[in-house]
């Protein structure tokens, strides 16, 4: 089996101090990879030198075992949706999407029966001859899966797919990306959603500030979080949280706007926490235990919340 | 084109596009004659209407092109055309040729009723729609080159000024080159020709052949050409 994809010790540095540092990674057929992390990681920075839409500051990348980023030959084996939603607004969403599957090098025949097929399946075949300035921003995403799909590309990299995605679409997009895995393409996704990540990819990459804080398949990196539990508070108004980080049964502890997580060492009592928040204890709406996921395992390494900076972005 | 309004190749989506923005393309159209037109048919001097028509294709020629770069970076669009399969050089050259070769198309008008004004003229006019060209090719790289610099459309023609307004004055177009240094001066740059064809084309007295005024014309068409390859990493891959 030939690597795909392999990049190695890749750096590139803003003027902000964002960036990634000495990130590698490497894609094989039909591998699904999430690259998770909150707003600020660098994924959008990997994504955009994976997908050549940018050069490392040092490091090197291959595609195919090329390493010339312009290389035609290359691009047109990648499918690329960045955060920017970008088509040309005062063209039709058809006419947008039949220029880049031309471009891509698809006959004219092939690239009608495609963009058919799939604009179908994006639910926008009525809309098609509408000019894409009136699309909403769910439409304009969708239009760029299209377009990075329509060609077939060997490797996919998608920043954020599900975003602006209706709940339908979103499942059709996962099961669009599960039948593309199987017939060999390398699925690169840029995404801070936990449930997306451990459902559909087979690896996930963990950055924070620009680095790789832990990497492996999904599976693998949950076993860590055996016998821990996340205690999930819904509050009326917000609470003191020192008492319950002080806890020593408590691994980490963030809030967000109407809640608290609470991730549990192996084998700790929820109740202790209840006992903490003594006379505040009323201002719990709700509360419930779960089993821990991706955004725990983040939370646990770092300190910072997943969800916490997702829902900022 | 193929089919039903649709493009397959950056030409033709240039094109399409153009086409499609009708207001756009009526005001396009329309500009160059507002200004063109008292220059050809009124008792203006033949040394001003030059001057005007040849700052005009220049300002054509270099805001279009600037704007619409510096538009597309900020919306990621440029990205976009990173992305495509293609050389970054190849890619340039087609978009600033179809971009000039729009930018003639909108004083095409002002070619014909020039030539249509003063008809014995004709030896002229081969250096008038060449240099024309000229300016149009070299502008738009300029264009492309200030986009790079620029946040915004509208800082483009703040940018394109700097170093236009004085090479218009060392091409002779306020005033004619006065020493042999200042006229050597002129001769490296692209304006002279298209200027010059005009004084010719217009009955003002040249400096300058026909011939050589074709001569020159022609070769910073290709002069553009070479600009637009060098720049084109810079221009396509500038964040």
């Amino acid at each position: 089996m030939t690597t795909l994809l392999s990049a190695r010790r890749l750096t590139r540095s803003y003027q902000n101090g964002k960036g990634i540092h000495e990130v590698s990674v490497d894609v094989e057929p039909g591998e699904l990879i999430a690259v998770m992390g909150p707003n600020g990681s660098g994924k959008s920075t990997l994504l955009r030198i994976l997908g050549t839409a940018a050069t490392p500051s040092s490091g090197e990348v291959s595609w195919f075992g090329r390493t010339d980023f312009r290389d035609p030959s290359v691009r047109r084996r990648l499918g690329v949706v960045l955060d920017q939603a970008a088509h040309f607004e005062d063209m039709t969403a058809y006419q947008n999407a039949w220029f880049f599957a031309r471009q891509f090098g698809l006959p004219p025949r092939t690239a009608a029966e495609r963009l058919e097929d799939s604009l179908r399946w994006a639910g926008l075949w009525e809309a098609r001859h509408q000019l894409v300035r009136e699309y909403s921003l769910g439409m304009r995403r969708k239009l760029s899966l299209v377009e990075a799909f329509v060609h077939r590309p060997q490797i996919l990299l998608l920043d954020e797919p599900t975003l602006g995605l209706d709940y339908r679409a979103e499942l059709a997009l996962i099961e669009r990306l599960q039948v593309l895995s199987l017939t060999g393409t390398g699925i690169v996704i840029a995404t801070n959603d936990v449930h997306l990540a451990e459902r559909l990819c087979h690896r996930v990459l963990l950055l924070h500030e620009g680095r790789v804080i832990k990497e492996g398949r999904v599976a693998s990196l949950l076993t860590e979080l055996a016998g821990v539990k996340e205690l999930e508070l819904r509050m009326l108004s917000p609470i003191e949280l020192d008492g319950i980080r002080r806890l020593p049964e408590v691994e980490a502890v963030s809030a967000e706007a109407d809640s608290v997580h609470v991730l549990l060492k192996r084998g700790a009592n929820p109740a202790q926490v209840l006992a903490v928040l003594n006379g505040t204890a009323d201002l719990v709406s709700a509360m419930r235990v779960r089993q821990p996921n991706l955004g725990d395992l983040f939370l646990k390494l770092t300190g910072v919340s997943l969800r916490l900076e997702a829902a900022a972005e | 084109m193929t089919g039903h309004g649709l493009a397959a190749t950056v030409w033709q989506r240039e094109l399409l596009e153009f086409a499609q923005r009708r207001r756009a393309l009526v005001i396009k159209l329309i500009f160059p004659l507002v200004v063109g037109l008292p220059l050809l048919f009124s008792r203006a001097p033949s040394v001003y209407a030059a001057m005007a028509l040849t700052m005009l294709a220049t300002m054509i020629g270099a805001v279009g092109s600037g704007a619409v770069l510096t538009r597309e970076r900020l919306t990621g669009l440029n990205v976009r055309y990173r992305l495509l399969p293609r050389r970054p050089a190849a890619l340039l050259c087609e978009r600033l040729a179809v971009s000039a070769a729009i930018d003639l198309m909108q004083l095409s008008p002002i070619l014909i009723l020039l030539a249509i004004r003063h008809p014995s003229r004709w030896p002229y006019w081969p250096a008038l729609l060449i240099g024309t060209a000229a300016v149009l090719a070299m502008t738009n790289v300029l264009g492309a080159w200030a986009s790079t610099l620029t946040t915004s459309p509208g800082e483009v023609m703040l940018v394109v000024l700097l170093p236009v307004l004085p090479a218009l004055f060392l091409s002779g177009v306020f005033t004619t080159p006065a020493s042999p240094a200042w006229r050597a001066i002129a001769n490296v740059l692209p304006f002279t020709y298209l200027h010059d064809a005009l004084l010719g084309a217009l009955f003002a007295a040249p400096r300058l052949s026909a011939l050589m005024d074709l001569g020159g014309a022609t070769v910073f068409v290709l002069v553009a050409g070479l600009c637009a390859m060098l720049l084109a990493r810079h221009v396509l891959e500038t964040d």
